[in-house]
């Protein structure tokens, strides 16, 4: 899957859990750009990817997870 | 004041060691030293000597903890607002603390335009010494404000003396000693009561504490320092554990010797799964009211011989040196052993009461003779149990207020606040609810047909603190009621769905 495919795919699951769309994501993207990614919405959107990509993030993975970027670079190398 | 003393000696005698680590910078206690002589010095010559409350905004940098160092060295109170709360409740605190003079170390043009305000990351002229003056310990050391029922914080008031008597009370304990070596997590907000414990014992010891960065995602970040910087001393709410959860599995971090938890209920199948992953550690359950100085007594846990608990809560133990706990019915008298009541402290810990605010402090505080002495009791409003052992078992709160994330939230404060802007005229509950994780969010129940509340929640968040903003709103047509006419709040609650 292609990085552009996978942008799209993370920002359904954004809206999802933020329940608005008032953001785009680029690799550049911090919790500080999007209105109420926090740490409650973190997890829930960290679960909805894993269900939509069918993959498990390591506790690694995601504690060193800084950006958009990062998220996606870690969504590759497991599917 | 001994304990400033203390400080003064161990800032001192630890110059080459690491004070702080703050988003991977590292600042010893020489570095910390020269900060705080700046910024008294900028005090010494701006603020008069009678002006006792100062105004702090609280970033996470080196300036903000000197801050505080340097007022207590004058002996003067810091004032914290939290710069992501919105301006008005900032405001309103400096206000009603009389505060004329704010220390700000924000990188932007300070937006405290109404005050005083000293740039403490911009001073050239440095304090001579460390030397504290000479103060009585009856002066503020410190006020910080949490959630009010009318819509306005309320202030509690915490003099030099209460610090001491933490001090003394945390040294009288053989199970915990910092020493110069230890790494300590850092990872409470200044305006947060539960942060005195976590900047104040490790300067004491020499050793360096390790802060979160306001931007991080909280949970993975306290992660990330326990695993790279190897940290030795953990204190943090349970919901952090709670959120790490799922990840347990692959935590496995021997370094850590001592985690205390405090500020929330912590469950005991939860403790008993992280004190896996901590096998050198010692859990400590703290508890303590922001109005009796942090902490009032603690239960040390351990998985094998210390898992006493009540519906599943660990218990809160028993108080520490020179504080008492009693039990009590509605009208003060003591409960016997075995049988809920309201868990009352006494001691050299407790607050000398709510800022300005006379009806609270009478119905909050009393007094009784006890041995031919008058000992003062401050009421927590927590329900609790004592046990035939002497320890004290948490049963759950007497009134409306709810934990977020460790910070005391009155519910009709959120009700007060989305009431207040609404057009429509109805009923809102504002509710605790838990989340699949076992943590507390904020939820509004409306009783209407659905409506536009962008307005209701704009108006939240010029108010409020962003841990007080519900998460979830469901419109209900008719709100259940119990027996006796009451909204029955349980019932209400099964409407939110969580995940």
């Amino acid at each position: 899957m292609d990085k552009e495919a996978i942008l799209e795919k993370i920002s359904t699951a954004f809206t999802q859990v933020l329940e608005h769309s008032n953001f785009t994501l680029t690799d550049a993207t911090t919790a500080d750009d999007v209105d109420g990614w926090e740490s409650i919405t973190h997890m829930m959107i960290i679960s909805e990817i894993e269900t939509m990509f069918g993959i498990k993030f390591k506790l690694m993975d995601l504690m060193n997870m800084n950006n958009i970027g990062d998220l996606v670079r870690i969504i590759q190398s497991k599917i | 004041m001994e304990y400033i003393e203390c400080l003064k000696k161990s800032i001192e005698q630890h110059a080459s060691n690491n004070a702080l680590c703050i988003a991977d910078t590292y600042y010893t206690y020489h570095d910390f030293a020269n900060e705080i002589k700046k910024i008294r010095q900028a005090i010494v010559t701006t603020i008069e000597a009678s002006e006792k409350l100062i105004g702090l905004v609280t970033n996470d940098d080196i300036q903000t903890y000197a801050s505080i160092i340097a007022l207590w060295l004058e002996g003067k109170a810091y004032v914290p607002v939290n710069p992501e709360n919105p301006i008005d409740r900032n405001y309103h605190i400096f206000e009603s603390t009389q505060t004329k003079y704010v220390l700000d170390s924000s990188k932007e043009k300070t937006i405290y335009i109404a005050f005083k305000v000293i740039n403490t990351t911009d001073l050239k002229e440095t304090y001579p010494n460390l030397n504290p003056k000479d103060f009585s310990g009856d002066n503020l050391a410190y006020i910080l404000f949490t959630s009010g029922t009318t819509g306005n914080p309320k202030g509690v008031p915490i003099t030099f003396n209460n610090v001491q008597a933490l001090v003394d009370a945390i040294d009288a304990e053989p199970d915990f000693n910092l020493n110069s070596t230890d790494r300590c997590l850092q990872m409470f907000e200044l305006t947060f009561d539960f942060s005195v414990v976590t900047y104040l014992f490790p300067l004491l010891s020499g050793s360096c504490m390790y802060t979160i960065p306001k931007e991080a995602i909280k949970y993975f970040y306290v992660f990330k320092l326990i695993k790279e910087k190897k940290l030795t001393v953990l204190t943090m709410v349970p919901s952090i554990i709670n959120y790490l959860r799922p990840y347990f599995h692959e935590i496995n971090e021997p370094s850590v010797r001592y985690c205390s938890f405090g500020g929330g209920a912590l469950h005991s199948d939860i403790a008993r799964e992280w004190s896996s992953c901590l096998p050198n550690c010692k859990i400590f359950n703290y508890y303590g009211p922001t109005e009796f100085t942090v902490y009032s007594g603690f239960y040390p846990y351990h998985k094998d011989t210390h898992t006493k608990a009540h519906n599943g809560i660990v218990a809160i133990g028993t108080p520490q040196k020179n504080t008492l706990y009693i039990l009590v019915n509605e009208t003060n008298e003591d409960v016997p052993i075995g049988v809920t009541g309201e868990l009352c402290l006494g001691g050299p810990q407790i607050t000398p009461g709510y800022w300005k605010d006379e009806e609270r402090n009478n119905t909050r505080f009393f007094t009784r003779e006890e041995h031919g002495e008058t000992i003062r009791y401050y009421k927590t409003g927590d329900l609790c149990i004592k046990d035939d052992d002497g320890d004290f078992l948490y049963v759950g709160r007497a009134d409306f207020q709810v934990k977020i994330r460790g910070y005391r939230v009155e519910l009709s404060e959120i009700e007060y606040h989305a009431k207040t802007k609404s057009k429509e005229k109805v009923n809102m509950v504002a509710l605790d609810i838990e989340n699949t994780l076992g943590n507390a969010e904020i939820a509004l129940a409306i009783e209407s047909e659905p409506f536009d509340t962008t307005e209701i929640f704009n108006h939240m968040k010029s108010k409020m603190p962003g841990y007080m903003i519900p998460t979830h709103i469901e419109f209900i047509k008719e709100f259940p009621h119990s027996i006796n006419g009451k909204i029955d709040r349980k019932k209400l609650k099964t409407y939110f769905k969580t995940n």
